[in-house]
């Protein structure tokens, strides 16, 4: 077994297990790092895989997304330490059955599709970064324009319903 | 090797800020001091606070020294003085000091005490602020380069230093960075007299003394950093590299230490305002101003 088949699924396991821990926990704010440390091993798994910027990338934006999602679990939910040792999970038997079904069709979709011819050697990263580059500004840029603008207008709107209303005093 | 001595310099470096930052504190210049103050912090109790999170209290101080220490590797002191020249090593400075976010935020909720609580909460507020002022600077910086690579980043600013080039970008990433160091006026997290030290509150002894040290060595690597993007890197006239690096960065950190010690902290949210109502703007004005720059001279 090659060291790169190795960290892959090192890598892969921990994402899971803490993505386990995600549900076992009962306290919000591991809960909430715990998805974390799963993204950043996921992110990991790519820098094994030799795709850099794209590991690095995705244990960059984990870090602040969980971050800020920590702090919305601990100030909306009614037990935020885990005191209460709350339950983090329910409906547990549609949950196990959809989680089931899902794992595989995953499996199944990553077995039985054609992938076409794999890529022998992986292009060296700083190659990697320019080709992202110009695909990013090329064809896919429709795609990420689109998706850009319509995560601005939705965190305006955001924005204005979450301001409380303004009193208009009239004259009378 | 190219490893461990990197890591000695950083030691070295931590250490001078250390006298740095008790120098702008107090007037006194004693280079004795840091010794002093780690041996008395390893001499003393390391208090566990009641019903803490364990986890997340013995893991916070260790995380924020990794995280510096992570962003370290990717920082070049001389052409061949870099623990690894990573394809996108600018990226990867921001992804591994994203983590000291992480750290204060375990360092806040661990002990389980109203001032560090506060004080973890308050800094995910100022990474809000600061955050964009860290990446858009950067993003700059990359187009002059057209590389990720931190050696080619110094290598662009040969005929011209990035302070001169994009002056706007240099002033907002200094402020920013100052901001994720926690320096004064930007102390939120941890704000003596006001939180009692918050996130570092509960913590003594050891654990303190980890913490101490990965914010010194946190500290060192934005100066590092600082100088690779805006000041020429190991560039200059005269002495060998390493000596342009040593020097650049030992002045680089002690601007930090005194630009801040005369101003008061600033308000959570005068900062925020500040950071998003003009920083942003002007961080995509120095975005576009460079563009121009690049396309205009070759």
């Amino acid at each position: 077994m090659s060291a790169q088949a190795f960290f892959i699924g090192f890598f892969g396991l921990a994402s899971v297990w803490f993505g386990v821990v995600v549900f076992r926990t009962h306290s919000m704010m591991r809960s909430a790092l715990a998805l974390l440390f799963s993204q950043t091993a996921l992110g990991a798994l790519f820098l094994s895989m030799q795709a850099e910027f794209l590991g690095v990338l995705q244990i960059m934006m984990m870090a602040t997304e969980m971050s800020i999602m920590a702090i919305f679990m601990v100030m909306f939910m009614m037990d935020p330490g885990g005191l209460g040792e709350m339950d983090m999970t329910h409906q547990k038997r549609l949950s196990l059955a959809a989680g089931f079904v899902a794992f595989a069709a995953a499996v199944a979709a990553a077995v039985f599709v054609d992938w076409g011819p794999v890529a022998s050697v992986a292009p060296d990263a700083a190659q990697q970064t320019h080709d992202l580059g110009v695909e990013l500004l090329g064809r896919s840029m429709l795609i990420f324009e689109t998706a850009g603008i319509t995560i601005l207008t939705a965190m305006i709107a955001a924005t204005a319903v979450a301001m409380p209303p303004v009193k208009r005093i009239r004259n009378k | 090797m190219t490893t461990a001595l990197v890591l000695l310099l950083l030691a070295a470096g931590a250490y001078l800020v250390a006298v740095l930052e008790a120098w702008t504190a107090s007037g006194r210049f004693r280079l004795a001091a840091p010794v002093v103050a780690g041996i008395a912090l390893l001499g003393r109790e390391s208090i566990v606070p009641r019903k803490p999170d364990r986890i997340f209290f013995e893991v916070a101080p260790v995380l924020l020294l990794l995280s510096a220490l992570l962003a370290a590797a990717v920082v070049p002191l001389t052409p061949d003085l870099i623990i690894t020249d990573l394809a996108t090593g600018a990226l990867f400075i921001n992804a591994a000091l994203v983590y000291v976010l992480v750290a204060l935020l375990m360092a806040g909720w661990g002990p389980n005490g109203a001032y560090a609580m506060i004080g973890g909460w308050r800094f995910l507020g100022q990474l809000i602020a600061y955050a964009m002022l860290i990446v858009m600077p950067i993003t700059a910086v990359v187009m002059r380069a057209e590389s990720l690579l931190t050696t080619q980043i110094v290598a662009s600013q040969a005929s011209l230093w990035n302070i001169i080039y994009q002056p706007l970008g240099f002033v907002l990433f200094f402020v920013a960075a100052m901001a994720l160091a926690f320096l004064p006026p930007f102390d939120l997290p941890t704000a003596k007299g006001e939180l009692a030290g918050g996130v570092e509150a509960e913590y003594g002894g050891v654990r303190l003394a980890v913490f101490r040290l990965g914010r010194l060595a946190l500290i060192i690597t934005l100066a590092a950093a600082t100088v690779v993007f805006y000041l020429g890197g190991w560039q200059g006239p005269w002495l060998p590299p390493w000596a342009w690096s040593a020097i650049k960065i030992l002045a680089v950190t002690a601007t930090m230490l005194l630009a801040g010690h005369a101003m008061p902290r600033i308000r959570e949210a005068d900062l925020l305002g500040w950071c998003w109502k003009l920083g942003i703007p002007l961080a995509l004005l120095n975005i576009f101003i460079v563009g121009i720059l690049v396309l205009a001279l070759p």
